[in-house]
């Protein structure tokens, strides 16, 4: 999907308008600039508390940002075993991040913070919100480091851990109880995911990913434009045209692009060149499904999996493709994606489904 | 999935439509007049009823064609619709035995098509005379006419019979859990417990001929058995123990009282387990485990007196340099492996994944003083072609272990031939091997046709060996034969079986002979899992290493098998035990289990070697020199300490040399052996 981008080329002039006038202008009154409260000295990460980096203001379990840190949405958000995710960037002052292109990861600058918050909400029995853990990725010497934190049981605090472990907890998510067991990655799962031959790269925050509209405090505005605005964002080379994904789970929009969104946040880091299955005949980044055939579609299965699947995906016979059969799967052996996930996605499953059926039965 | 082979035989079929056409249903067809050779049929229209009876997976179809098919003589048959004219067609078919009223389903194929069309129909099944076989086609997801092809060949030489397997759980293993000398079925089942699972064993115990009785155990151990696992007596108790893991972590688990009841020895968390392995790394005699890690340096728990003791990496306490340690990983399947025959056991490591660094295949070479040094490079073995696991036999039966390595999705199988000098030699072309290129992760050796020459099950196919010594070739058969599984005796009848999923696929064997070799050790390792077997008959000599965990998911047997073709004796047996103790059992009837207790055969070897043997200084420092007019180029040392243990083992080499100075002060027994005889002679360490 294409989104047009030229009403951030609009905000460009109107910011080089003021400018201009500003210069004309002797009476403009300078607003002091406020200072971002965050802590970050990139010889003493990780901390080995999430509070100490100061990213939140008031209570830490209530996510509110301090100044500088802004809140953003992956348009099409990966599953997590039903938790829910919020994310925020900072940047220290003066430094921004540059765009690639669409589909990669914006050039961040050093310092550069990522920051993704896992929790449930509708915890039963008080059906309360629960933090899990916080995961950082930051930009150090030009490299990424990966860091996470696991808050600990009366939410006031988040502790620096490299171990996995598991957290149970049982929610109310669309109208049924669901058990979760949730994975708290260990470093090297985290690691797994996050690397491309060994080069450590965050995930989500690819123009394509995050080219929609986001309602922050001062309004609803288009995230790139915000970061541009914040001075988070060079946009000289930002074409007016960002090829981007949708939201998978708005049924307004066509079948397969929501099945590439999908596939793209969930499966893409791993089934890509350089990924930790690049062996796998699959491509499922955004980039590369408008070719079915890196989806699967029409090409033979090549592994042990059960009786009965005869493609990766058998176009109009979803019960023997095996891409469903590894989505559906919470066998270990068998269940895609490898990790992050330990209990079916219905709602995935479904589309997924929808779509294969959907597709005309015949193999080219 | 199909062979070449069956491609020309289709091919080369008359294309005459024969006369028998279609009935509406199973009965019909029965009364109607059955086919009773080969040849090409006809679907004209889809107006019977839908073959219901379950066959196959997914919905049922609107209508169904039956025909009905007696043979005349027994044979192996392909129906086949993939063929010319019926290009983007989409058929399905069900076979079917016993009668219309109590139809058994004996095969099925919906898109297995290779040669014309991927959605047509392909089945092989092996049929017997004057026996009657219903044919149903359906149209669940096309009602266009084709024709179909029903080819009779000589049955292959290899087939299996499938029969339900009990239990539950995932299979997982095929070995003798309570040794009595059967192999039994070790699966893994689930239970929830407070909405999570916890993972217990079911044993179906073998009581012979195909009979099992089943034993759940409940263990509530934290991991599933997703990856792999492994079996093996560690504590030496005399009951087989376990590990298992999957990608959050990995258990072991110790037979306890008497072998009536499983307990949790060790668990931990944050391991991605693939191949499991038990193996004395140390060589103190007590077995170890091993365990490959996808994600991060491998993990081992070397057995101490204190109990099992976790290493990850290199650690100057358990293995100095480590047993790979790329920072991620890429550990798939560790075979344990005596490749230059020097009697101690080495390493070879499968890696796959990630860039060519992580993902080369890796050898270590056991240095016989607990240190191992990589050295895939100088053996040609370091291939960067994904590799998830390597099948080692002696597949020439010439004396020491040659390899097939898995290639994953594009990239090629390896047949590499051990050349006798720590270096292999590519041979994949010559050996009919390289049309072979149905990938996966399982490759496993074993002699399915009891022949004398090693097969490889490699990713449900059956790899037969040719059995030319010389130039070693296979041929592949793909269909009638057993997805992955773990490989036994499972009805002792000397032939192979395999457990997979929810059958057992028993081997139907041949005429051919075998013997079966039970090992009994000393010390804790009582299965001398490490060993090596040698035997000999007129036909020559093969060789087997008793290993725990090969290919990459399952456990077989822990009995040591061997196909003896149509030989009718066994000259000798012999047992090259990981303690360095040599066995030697002669004069032996084939078709039977041995048993051989390490050390029980000591001194029957009359001939002796090098007897002008002297050792200088004596005592030694740093360096033994060893003096003798013989060629000790190729012989094998190995220094016992005063209690019997082995504390260093190598071949020569270019010098007659030992090097002695990480020994402590005290006496010593230097034995130097050659083409199985030895010369034992004692020094001083001072």
């Amino acid at each position: 999907m294409t989104k047009n981008y030229s009403c951030l080329l609009g905000l460009l002039l109107f910011v080089f308008s003021c400018t201009s006038c500003s210069e004309d202008d002797n009476y403009v009154q300078v607003k002091p600039t406020p200072t971002s409260p965050v802590s970050l000295n990139l010889e003493s990460i990780p901390y080995p508390t999430l509070s100490e980096y100061n990213f939140f203001e008031g209570e830490m379990s209530d996510l509110k940002p301090v100044y500088g840190v802004l809140p953003y949405k992956i348009t099409s958000g990966l599953f997590i075993d039903y938790a829910k995710a919020q994310t925020f960037v900072w940047m220290p002052k003066g430094s921004k991040a540059n765009y690639v292109n669409d589909h990669s990861v914006l050039d961040f600058p050093d310092g550069a913070v990522l920051i993704t918050n896992h929790y449930f909400e509708n915890v039963l029995p008080k059906k309360n919100r629960k933090m899990i853990e916080t995961r950082l990725i930051i930009k150090k010497e030009g490299e990424w480091v990966l860091v996470n934190y696991k808050w600990n049981d009366d939410q006031s605090e988040a502790v620096y851990t490299t171990e996995g472990s598991f957290v149970n907890v049982k929610i109310e998510d669309n109208n049924e109880t669901k058990a979760v067991n949730y994975k708290i990655p260990s470093y090297n799962e985290c690691f797994t995911c996050h690397n491309k031959y060994d080069e450590i790269l965050p995930i989500g925050p690819k123009p394509q990913n995050i080219n929609e509209d986001f309602s922050f405090k001062d309004g609803i505005k288009n995230q790139l434009k915000k970061w541009a605005e914040f001075g988070y964002l060079n946009t000289s080379n930002i074409p007016s045209e960002i090829v981007s994904v949708v939201d998978w789970s708005d049924i307004s929009q066509p079948l397969d692009l929501r099945v590439r969104s999908y596939l793209d946040i969930n499966c893409a880091h791993c089934h890509s060149d350089k990924g930790y299955c690049e062996y796998a005949p699959m491509r499922f980044s955004f980039k590369d499904t408008d070719d079915f055939k890196n989806i699967g579609v029409g090409v033979e299965h090549n592994f042990e999996l059960e009786e009965g699947l005869s493609h990766i995906v058998a176009p109009g016979k979803s019960e023997e493709s095996a891409l469903l059969f590894r989505l559906k799967s919470t066998l270990d052996e068998y269940k895609m994606p490898i990790m992050g996930r330990n209990l079916q996605h219905k709602e995935g499953v479904k589309l997924i489904e929808q779509w294969i059926n959907s597709l005309e039965n015949k193999i080219e | 999935m199909k062979t070449k082979l069956l491609f020309l035989i289709i091919c080369l079929a008359p294309f005459a439509i024969k006369a028998q056409s279609s009935s509406d249903t199973c009965s019909a067809a029965d009364s109607a007049t059955h086919i009773t050779s080969g040849g090409t049929y006809s679907i004209t229209s889809f107006n019977g009823t839908a073959p219901v009876a379950g066959c196959s997976s997914g919905s049922t179809a609107d209508n169904g064609e039956w025909f009905a098919y007696t043979p005349v003589n027994d044979y192996q048959v392909v129906i086949s619709s993939d063929i010319s004219g019926n290009n983007g067609k989409d058929t399905k078919l069900q076979v079917y035995d016993g009668s219309c009223a109590s139809l058994n389903c004996l095969a099925n194929s919906d898109d297995d098509g290779e040669d014309v069309y991927s959605r047509l129909s392909v089945v092989q099944f092996n049929v017997e005379a004057n026996k009657t076989y219903y044919i149903a086609w359906d149209n669940r997801w096309d009602s266009s006419a084709f024709d179909f092809i029903l080819t009779e060949t000589v049955q292959q030489p290899i087939s299996f019979t499938e029969d339900p397997r009990n239990g539950g759980g995932t299979v997982r293993g095929a070995v003798d859990m309570n040794n009595d000398g059967l192999d039994d079925i070790v699966s893994i089942v689930a239970k929830n417990v407070n909405d999570s699972n916890v993972y217990d064993i079911n044993i179906q115990e073998q009581t012979g001929g195909g009979s099992f009785i089943g034993h759940d155990y409940p263990v509530s151990a934290p991991y599933s058995a997703s990856w792999s696992l492994a079996a093996g007596d560690y504590n030496g108790d005399g009951y087989t123990d376990l590990v298992w893991g999957n990608g959050s972590g990995v258990n072991i688990v110790k037979a306890i009282n008497s072998g009536t009841d499983y307990a949790i020895a060790e668990t931990q968390s944050g391991i991605f387990t693939q191949r499991t392995n038990f193996v004395d790394i140390n060589e103190d005699g007590r077995l170890d485990v091993f365990i490959c890690h996808d994600i991060a340096p491998n993990i081992y728990y070397m057995n101490e007196t204190s109990g099992l003791e976790y290493y990850q990496g290199a650690d100057p306490n358990g293995v100095p340099e480590g047993l790979g340690i790329y920072p991620s990983g890429g550990n798939y399947g560790s075979v344990w492996v005596d490749y230059d025959n020097d009697g101690d056991i080495d390493m070879f490591m499968a890696k796959c994944g990630g860039g060519e660094a992580r993902r080369t295949n890796q050898l270590f070479r056991n240095n016989g003083n607990g240190s191992y040094t990589e050295v895939a490079g100088a053996a040609n073995l370091a291939d960067p072609i994904q590799t998830w696991s390597g099948a080692w036999g002696d597949y020439d039966n010439d004396g020491d272990m040659d390899v097939f390595i898995g290639g994953y999705n594009g990239t090629s199988h390896k047949m590499m031939r051990n050349d006798g000098n720590g270096t292999f030699t590519d041979i994949t072309p010559t050996t009919n091997l390289g049309f072979f290129t149905y990938t996966g992760i399982d490759n496993v050796p074993a002699d399915f046709n009891n022949d004398g020459f090693i097969d490889i099950l490699s990713n449900g196919n059956i790899l037969v060996n040719d059995g030319n010594p010389i130039n070693m070739s296979f041929t592949a058969y793909t269909s009638g034969v057993p997805p992955q599984g773990a490989i036994g005796d499972l009805d002792n009848d000397g032939f192979l079986d395999v457990v997979s999923g929810s059958k057992i696929y028993y081997n139907n064997g041949s005429t051919n002979k075998y013997i079966k070799i039970k090992l009994n050790g000393n010390g804790l390792n009582k299965a001398g899992i490490g060993a090596r077997i040698e035997i000999t008959t007129s036909s020559g000599i093969q060789i087997r290493d008793v290993r725990s965990g090969e290919g990459f998911r399952y456990m077989n047997s822990l009995t040591t098998h061997f196909g003896l073709g149509v030989d009718t004796s066994v000259t000798s047996v012999k047992v090259y035990w990981p303690s360095g103790i040599v066995d030697v059992v002669n004069n032996l009837s084939v078709n039977q289990t041995i048993t051989v207790a390490e050390g029980t055969t000591l001194g029957t070897e009359s001939k002796t070697f090098a007897q002008d043997l002297t050792l200088f200084p004596n005592p030694a420092k740093s360096t033994l020199y060893v003096k003798t007019k013989y060629n000790l180029s190729d012989a094998i040392y190995t220094v016992f300490d005063i209690s019997g243990k082995r504390v260093l083992n190598s071949k020569f080499g270019r010098n007659n040399t030992v090097n002695v100075s990480s020994l402590s002060t005290g006496t010593y027994f230097l034995r130097v052996m050659q083409d199985g005889l030895s010369h034992t002679q004692k020094f001083i360490k001072e």
